[in-house]
Formats: structure tokens, C-alpha cells, sequence
């Protein structure tokens, strides 16, 4: 009953419902909840910001994989970059007949996007100890990587550089994602900030984030059950 | 006055109204598909965003579940989807997977399927031919509160198709909080009954 109260306080209070255990007979109210909410004139239009940001990141996620580099040379640099570029090739990769493309292949300098196979959404952090403009690193075992919060919006990048792989370091004071080997630095959005190399890394991929029941989640490989 | 909800944004004066709503209600888009598939997966979004997400939202009645939901069905479906395919054959492999995606959402969360995408109902089309505005489901509201007692009829309005919060209501009804509380559940709980 207090789960089913809760679910309804925050649909009125526009609010992400709260998860809870229903029972059989909630099933009608809820739905009679929803069903008031949802007659509301004009409430189901979608936000323009929100259909804008979604495409952007569906642009990111179709974009032709970097597979040049990952699968002809199957060699110690992309064990090195499993954790962020290789880790992306390979998904999208494996799917690369499918990928629906606007039939460019030129390669990209969009951002990537890291969301593995058999991935699940795993909880990072609290809601409440990630403030606007906060940033928490985050570590899934096999995947590291930073969260931000920015409008209220939750995002994640990969902690690890697009170079060759070494784990990058917060710089809290100029919000920098700095790399300890060959001094590249990436903003919070993933963008190269500085770098000495020849060729300009890659932006760091992102991953998957949303909040649930007070939670941050990121959505990463499976934890290991070893 | 079942009628009152309907009319105030289209005479868009609310000032005696309790609890007004101040956002103004976007202008329709309107989607014209001329042509039998579409040029690349920038159109199939384009054309079909709107229609998921208003469909996710009559499901789950609040934007950011219909927001995660309208994504993860993006996300899933346009991999696969060939771009040559028919508008017919994208929709409908669009509508199939916002179904299994809103299912497995009330699984995860809820533990029920509290309200399901039954793909080949007159609903859909509704929700999906009609405007923002969706008299129908108005007009259907309205019909149920209007069977309702007074009271009871009253609180929900003010709650659920206004934008009151608990102690407004309770004021605007002349009770304390505690009634009003308990008032709203009995109200929800009989016209869920009567079908809502």
C-alpha cells in the first residue's frame, strides 16, 4: 500500500516513480492513475530538448565503427584499449551488417559509445551524493570510467585513455580527465582537451546512464561472477 | 463541470482557475510520409519519435519513464532495422519492440504488467492519429469522473488533471490533509473499479 502511495505522489509530482513490489490488486489503480495522468491535454507532446538529445546520441551510437585499427591488428595495443575503443569496435562491429548508416564511410571523430553485448545496468552510485556539476569516478571492475551531472542529466565516460590505454586521473580543479603517460587530457564530455601526439586521440567513449529509485546506474558488462 | 478541463486551455485564461497550469501547450507537428521508405535512419527517427514517445507516455504516465522508454526503443531497433524497409514494416517493427520494451520495464520496476501495448488495438491508432490534445482519452476520463460522487469526482480532477498539490486540494475542498488523502485514495480506487 505505501509502495502503491508513493507511485502515485510521485506520477503527480511529475517525478520518476519509485519501483516497488506490487501486489495483484494494485494493478487497477495504477493503471487508473496513469490513465488520469496521461488525459491531461498536451502532456504526452515531447519535450524538443529531449528529442534533439536523443538523436545526437543515436547519431553517436550508429556511427561507422573505428575498425580499421582493432581488427587488423590484433595485437598487445588493442588488449591494451579493451576498456575503450576495441571494447566499442567490437560491439558495433559484430553487428556491422546491420548497422544502419547514412552510407558515409568516413571515419568519424563522434563520440563513441561503449555498451557491451551482454551488458546490464549496475548501480554506481547515489543519486543524492552526485550534485549538479558533481563528478564521481566509477569502477565496474572491467570498466572504469567518470560520472557528471550537468541540467540534471547523468552521464558517464570511460576513465581509461584512448591512446594506449592508461587510466586517467581527475584534475578536480580544472575538471580535466588527465592521462599519467603522455600527457593528454580530456574534458568531462569526452572531447581531447590537450595532447602531444601526432595524431589527435579519440574523444572517450561514453556509456549508457540513467537514475533509478535514488541510484545511479551505469550500463556495463555483466559483473563477473568470479 | 466535466467539460472545465478540456476547454481551459483552449480559451487560455486560467486566472479563477485553482492550481493553473502556467506551460503553455506546444503547436502540433505534423508528420506527412509521402514516400514508401524512408531515406535514412535520421528520417525514421524523425517521423516516428513523437509516436513512440506519446504511445510510451499513455502507458507509463509520466515523462521520464516515457523518455528512458522512447530511447530504449530507439536504441534497440534502429540496429537492425535496414533503411530500404517499408514505413509499414518500420512502424511496425518499432511498435513490436516499444511492446516487449514497456513489458520488461513494468517487470523490472513493478513486478506486474500494469498496462500493456496491445499492438493491434483500436488504442494505438488513436493515441497515434489523433493530436496532442487526445480528446478521446479526455473525453473517456471524463465520462468515468463524471459517475463519480461529487467529492470524489473533485479530487481527482484537481489532482490528477490539475496540477494541485495534496494541502491546494484539501483547501480548495474545504478539508484537512489527512482527509484529503484519504479521500483521493477511495476516489482512484472506485473509479478504477468503474473501469479507468
Amino acid at each position: 500500500m505505501r509502495g502503491m502511495r508513493r507511485y502515485i505522489e510521485d506520477l503527480l509530482g511529475s517525478r520518476r516513480p519509485r519501483p516497488f513490489h506490487a501486489e495483484a490488486d494494485d494493478d487497477t489503480m495504477l493503471r487508473a492513475a496513469i490513465n488520469l495522468r496521461a488525459a491531461r491535454p498536451g502532456s504526452d507532446v515531447p519535450n524538443d530538448e529531449f528529442v534533439a538529445g536523443l538523436e545526437e546520441r543515436l547519431t553517436n551510437e550508429l556511427a561507422p565503427a573505428p575498425t580499421v585499427e582493432a581488427s587488423r591488428r590484433p595485437s598487445r595495443r588493442q588488449f591494451v584499449q579493451a576498456a575503450s575503443v576495441a571494447a566499442t569496435a567490437a560491439a558495433l562491429g559484430a553487428g556491422v551488417d546491420h548497422v544502419v548508416s547514412d552510407g558515409s564511410n568516413s571515419p568519424s571523430n563522434a563520440d563513441q559509445m561503449l555498451i557491451p553485448n551482454d551488458g546490464q545496468w549496475r548501480t554506481v552510485t547515489a543519486s543524492a551524493d552526485l550534485a549538479e556539476g558533481g563528478v564521481q569516478p566509477f569502477d565496474l571492475g572491467t570498466v572504469v570510467g567518470f560520472l557528471t551531472r550537468t541540467h540534471g542529466q547523468v552521464r558517464a565516460v570511460s576513465g581509461v585513455c584512448t591512446h594506449l590505454g592508461c587510466r586517467l586521473a581527475l584534475e578536480a580543479a580544472t575538471r580535466r580527465l588527465d592521462c599519467p603517460c603522455h600527457n593528454a587530457a580530456f574534458a568531462l564530455t569526452g572531447q581531447v582537451v590537450e595532447h602531444q601526439l601526432r595524431v589527435a586521440p579519440r574523444p572517450l567513449p561514453h556509456l549508457l546512464a540513467r537514475e533509478v529509485d535514488g541510484a545511479v546506474q551505469v550500463f556495463g558488462p555483466a559483473a563477473s561472477t568470479s | 463541470m466535466p467539460g472545465r478541463w478540456a476547454s481551459r486551455r483552449t480559451h487560455g485564461e486560467d486566472a479563477g482557475a485553482p492550481c493553473a497550469e502556467s506551460a503553455a501547450l506546444p503547436p502540433a507537428k505534423l508528420h506527412v510520409v509521402g514516400r514508401d521508405s524512408y531515406a535514412n535512419w535520421e528520417a525514421i527517427y524523425r517521423d516516428n519519435v513523437e509516436r513512440i514517445y506519446r504511445l510510451m507516455y499513455a502507458k507509463v504516465g509520466n515523462r521520464p519513464d516515457a523518455e528512458d522508454l522512447t530511447a530504449e526503443v530507439f536504441i534497440t531497433a534502429l540496429r537492425p532495422l535496414r533503411v530500404s524497409a517499408s514505413v509499414g514494416e518500420v512502424r511496425s517493427y518499432l511498435l513490436a519492440t516499444a511492446r516487449t520494451t514497456l513489458a520488461s520495464h513494468w517487470r523490472r520496476t513493478l513486478g506486474r504488467e500494469v498496462t500493456t501495448l496491445d499492438t493491434d488495438t483500436d488504442q494505438v491508432e488513436q493515441v497515434l492519429t489523433e493530436g496532442p490534445e487526445n480528446p478521446t482519452a479526455l473525453t473517456r476520463v471524463q465520462g468515468i469522473l463524471a459517475g463519480l460522487p461529487d467529492r470524489y469526482r473533485r479530487i481527482l480532477e484537481l489532482r490528477f488533471l490539475g496540477s494541485c498539490s495534496l494541502k491546494e486540494a484539501a483547501a480548495e475542498l474545504g478539508v484537512s490533509v489527512a482527509n484529503a488523502k484519504v479521500l483521493q485514495h477511495r476516489a482512484l480506487r472506485l473509479a478504477a473499479e468503474r473501469g479507468l
